[in-house]
């Protein structure tokens, strides 16, 4: 018999899933109900059988997977994940993270590049808006190695902007290892400026996703990726965010499931900020330093964080020259462009070109875009 | 009966001597031309003819050759049909061969016989030292500027047969015209604000340095722009008589007499390759680089110039000429501007600032059009911002062109006593020499470059840049720390999300 001399496939690297997770329509709602805690390999045979049960999925979807199901290269699908260097879990599996699997809306199904996240480390999300301001981007970047050279897992979504400097931030620090929830296929690098960012998270840290190989980085699949982002963390920190936006939807869906969430406070003229000043304003604990996210994780306690903040604000004043202190006196009204600074001190150029950079060196100035501020 | 009359053709910006030797013989009546003529070369067959017919004169009725020699040098334009019709008067025994030696002919010709101005009369007549040169009326001006006392304007061809043939005397040379009062240059005064927009400009007219404004649109980058030529000193004699010959090569308006003051140049971003470089099938003719030599390059909405047109920039910029290949040959143009660029931040303009609509895929698509080598050579880049009416109120009147442009001048003359034309053109060996840096200032530039925001090729362009914010400042020997500080904050990158940073 031809079917017996074929060796069975085996169940290396979660293959089933991994074809499970392929079939058209496989919605999370209907994986769950078609694999719950049975093993994948089995679900799989039943489905090229066209034997699952009636309430898995309307009849019509029955054939049409089994039809799949039949025309579906496991052997060619097990070397590309090989050749990813990827597994695939299911809650049959040890390597499933526990917060995933009991999670209000578990998934399924999930594909993994590098190892596997640690489950008694804290973790803490970091998400933001694509959009940034330059600080939002420098506060991310601070709020990720500080969180990582104190030891705690830190969750982002691998998007531009915020979730991008987040991981940037802590795989400097070179502490805890960095999870990464992506929306598309784990070979479908999405957004593909961030494709050193992908391999690097996937090398030292983990990358997760949800979406089978393959599969394009369609709008719906966001939304999906953010729940994973609230049910992996313990505290979620929204950096800058517009009033709509997908990292409010991540704060929506950490609320669902009882997740702190703390927001960075921004300028009121800031639109990236409207978002974050609006959770605080209902009541959000405010996150200013990685000592307020380690407060909020039990880790440190309020006097500490206060102490830190000063050290670290606390420079030598006389040290500086006539002119650098004048500057600093002058942006106590708010950032301004260069011009008006240089108006405004009635010094020459060059002379305030050199005093601000020596602010700057100090950490005393800073530049968004167009305008210097007070750091 | 063979003629040979002299003439000159356009190659690049130089001119050529032409022999153009006409055989009239017995035979079937024609006219052909040989000698790699282009169409509108070849097309003087018609002209010819009308010509000498309108003019009363006799077109043989023979077999009529013109070979334009060297054979192997294309020839193009109209310039060449004033001395092919006098071949043919010459061949036709209509004139004696001994009135038309040691004289070079050049003119266009109207089917009425009258005779037309040249495109690049200047560089032809140069290329012709006969002891008299033929030329239209209108062209004496120009080419009185390199043949003095030879030049002999003609208005129409039978005026220059019946001087030829000593039946009347030569056409008396037009009366110069009125010299047109110099067109006035925008006045830096008329910019309130911009300190420090102001001052790069003051900088990179000092030491010619290429400089990049980014800002919001209204933020006033074509204004500041536009007044950068008033401050640049008047062309030397030589320069003069270089920019006059590329103007002339390209067929653009010139003043009466030399250019003496630095043309300002600003081609549209639509510009091809062929309009900036030079080019043409034929004859490689000056593009806008080279009609901006000697004074500056104005591209303005630099990201929406092709990237392709942008890199062809890399090689004026670096040796401040460009060479056209075409199949039928090489061509060196001059082309050593000040290239002056204004970009927004991001295709909505608003970038870095808030209100910014741009996604970023699209921001840092708008940036990625610059290449890098391309911004390496951008030894300026400045932030220009709508300026705050409430902070203009109470600050002093700007400083107008004159007083910035009489600095600007005693800097390129400490320049050229270090043997340069401006301080860009130092090289290593001179900065050291010329430049030494003190203590602190290497420490500056050590720890830039350690921390990566400076490339070897950037340290020497930020050395000039330091040299010439000395030389402004009062000229002292040694490079001061916060010359090459000053320096370095004038060389920002744009940093992909509309704003700039250290680079």
């Amino acid at each position: 018999m031809a079917e017996a001399t074929a060796a069975p496939i085996g169940r290396y690297r979660g293959v089933h899933a991994a074809a499970l997770a392929s079939l058209p329509r496989a919605t999370p709602r209907r994986l769950e109900r078609l694999l719950g805690r049975r093993d994948p390999a089995k679900v799989w045979e039943k489905v090229e059988r066209g034997e699952m049960a009636k309430w898995v999925a309307a009849d019509d979807l029955h054939d049409v997977w089994r039809d799949h199901a039949r025309g579906t290269d496991l052997e060619a699908l097990r070397s590309r994940l090989e050749s990813l260097d990827a597994w695939v879990t299911t809650p049959a599996s040890a390597q499933h993270p526990f917060t995933i699997t009991y999670d209000i809306d578990p998934a399924p199904v999930l594909f993994r590049r590098g190892r596997m996240p640690d489950p008694t480390a804290p973790a803490v999300a970091i998400v933001g808006t694509r959009r940034c301001t330059p600080t939002g981007r420098s506060v991310a970047m601070e709020l990720g190695s500080g969180l990582a050279a104190a030891g705690i897992t830190v969750v982002s979504g691998l998007a531009l902007g915020i979730d991008g400097a987040a991981h940037r931030g802590a795989l400097a620090a070179d502490g805890a290892p960095v999870v990464g929830v992506v929306g598309s296929g784990l070979d479908v690098p999405y957004p593909r400026g961030n494709l050193d960012l992908w391999d690097a998270v996937a090398d030292t840290g983990t990358l997760l996703g949800e979406a089978p190989l393959g599969a394009e980085p369609e709008g719906w699949r966001f939304p999906a990726r953010n729940r994973l982002l609230a049910a992996l963390a313990d505290v979620v920190v929204v950096v800058e965010s517009k009033r709509a936006g997908g990292s409010m939807h991540t704060v929506e869906e950490a609320i669902r499931r009882e997740v702190t969430v703390m927001a960075v406070p921004g300028s009121v003229r800031n639109p990236a900020a409207a978002g974050t000043n609006l959770l605080l304003s209902e009541g959000c604990a405010p996150a200013c330093s990685t000592d307020d996210v380690l407060v909020a994780l039990g880790l440190a306690t309020a006097g500490a964080a206060r102490g830190a903040v000063a050290r670290d604000r606390r420079i030598d004043l006389d040290s500086l020259d006539s002119l650098q202190q004048r500057l600093l006196e002058l942006l106590d009204d708010g950032p301004v462009s260069l011009d008006v600074l240089v108006l405004r001190a009635a010094a020459p150029v060059p002379d305030v070109l050199v005093a601000a950079d020596g602010l700057e060196h100090l950490g005393l100035l800073a530049r968004d875009g167009s305008r210097v501020m007070r750091a | 009966m063979l003629a040979t009359v002299r003439s000159a053709t356009l190659v690049g910006v130089w001119g050529q001597p032409v022999s153009v030797e006409v055989h009239v013989a017995d035979g079937l009546p024609g006219f052909s031309i040989v000698g790699l003529p282009d169409a509108s070369c070849r097309e003087a067959r018609d002209r010819v003819r009308a010509a000498i017919v309108s003019s009363k004169l006799k077109w043989p009725q023979k077999r009529i050759t013109v070979n334009l020699a060297p054979s192997d040098v294309p020839k193009s334009g109209a310039g060449l049909d004033l001395a092919i019709a006098v071949g043919i008067l010459v061949a036709g025994e209509q004139l004696k061969a001994e009135s038309i030696a040691d004289t070079g002919v050049l003119g266009q010709l109207g089917l009425d016989g009258s005779v037309r101005p040249v495109p690049g009369a200047l560089p032809l007549v140069d290329a012709m030292d006969h002891s008299s040169v033929i030329v239209a009326a209108r062209d004496s001006t120009v080419a009185e500027l390199v043949a003095r006392d030879r030049v002999r304007p003609v208005g129409t061809l039978r005026q220059l047969f019946d001087a030829l043939a000593d039946a009347a005397p030569w056409p008396e040379p037009p009366a110069a015209r009125q010299a047109a009062p110099p067109e006035s240059e925008p006045d830096l005064a008329d910019i309130a604000g911009q300190p420090l927009a102001r001052w790069a400009l003051e900088v990179a007219a000092a030491g010619g340095h290429h400089l990049l404004l980014v800002g919001p649109p209204g933020a006033g980058k074509t204004m500041l722009a536009r007044r950068l030529v008033g401050v640049l000193p008047d062309l030397s004699p030589e320069e003069s008589l270089e920019v006059t010959r590329v103007h002339s090569a390209a067929g653009l308006a010139l003043p009466d007499g030399l250019v003496t003051r630095p043309p300002f140049r600003a081609p549209h971003h639509s510009s091809s390759m062929a309009a900036i470089v030079g080019g043409g099938t034929a004859r490689a003719r000056p593009g806008e680089v080279s009609a901006a030599t000697g004074g500056v390059l104005f591209l303005d909405e630099l990201g929406e110039f092709a990237p392709s047109v942008l890199d062809a920039l890399r090689q004026p910029l670096e040796e401040g000429m460009i060479r056209v290949a075409r199949s039928q040959g090489m061509v060196e143009h001059p082309a050593r501007f000040l290239l002056v660029a204004a970009m927004n931040p991001c295709p909505c303009g608003a970038g870095g600032t808030v209100g910014c609509r741009c996604a970023p895929g699209a921001l840092a698509r708008y940036q990625r059009r610059l290449s890098g080598p391309f911004v390496d050579r951008l030894d300026l880049v400045v932030r220009v911002d709508r300026p705050d009416p409430a902070d203009l109120l109470d600050t002093a009147p700007s400083t107008p062109s004159a007083e910035v442009a009489e600095r600007v001048a005693q800097v390129r003359r400490r320049a050229q006593e270090r043997g340069v034309n401006c301080n860009s053109e130092l090289t290593g060996a001179d900065l050291d020499l010329h430049g030494p840096l003190g203590r602190a200032a290497t420490e500056v530039l050590r720890a830039a470059l350690a921390e990566g925001r400076l490339s070897a090729r950037g340290l020497r362009r930020v050395r000039t840049v330091a040299r010439t914010i000395r030389d402004l400042d009062d000229g002292g020997d040694e490079l001061r720390s916060a010359d090459v500080l000053a320096a370095l904050s004038l060389r920002m990158r744009l940093d992909g999300a509309g704003g700039l940073v250290h680079g």
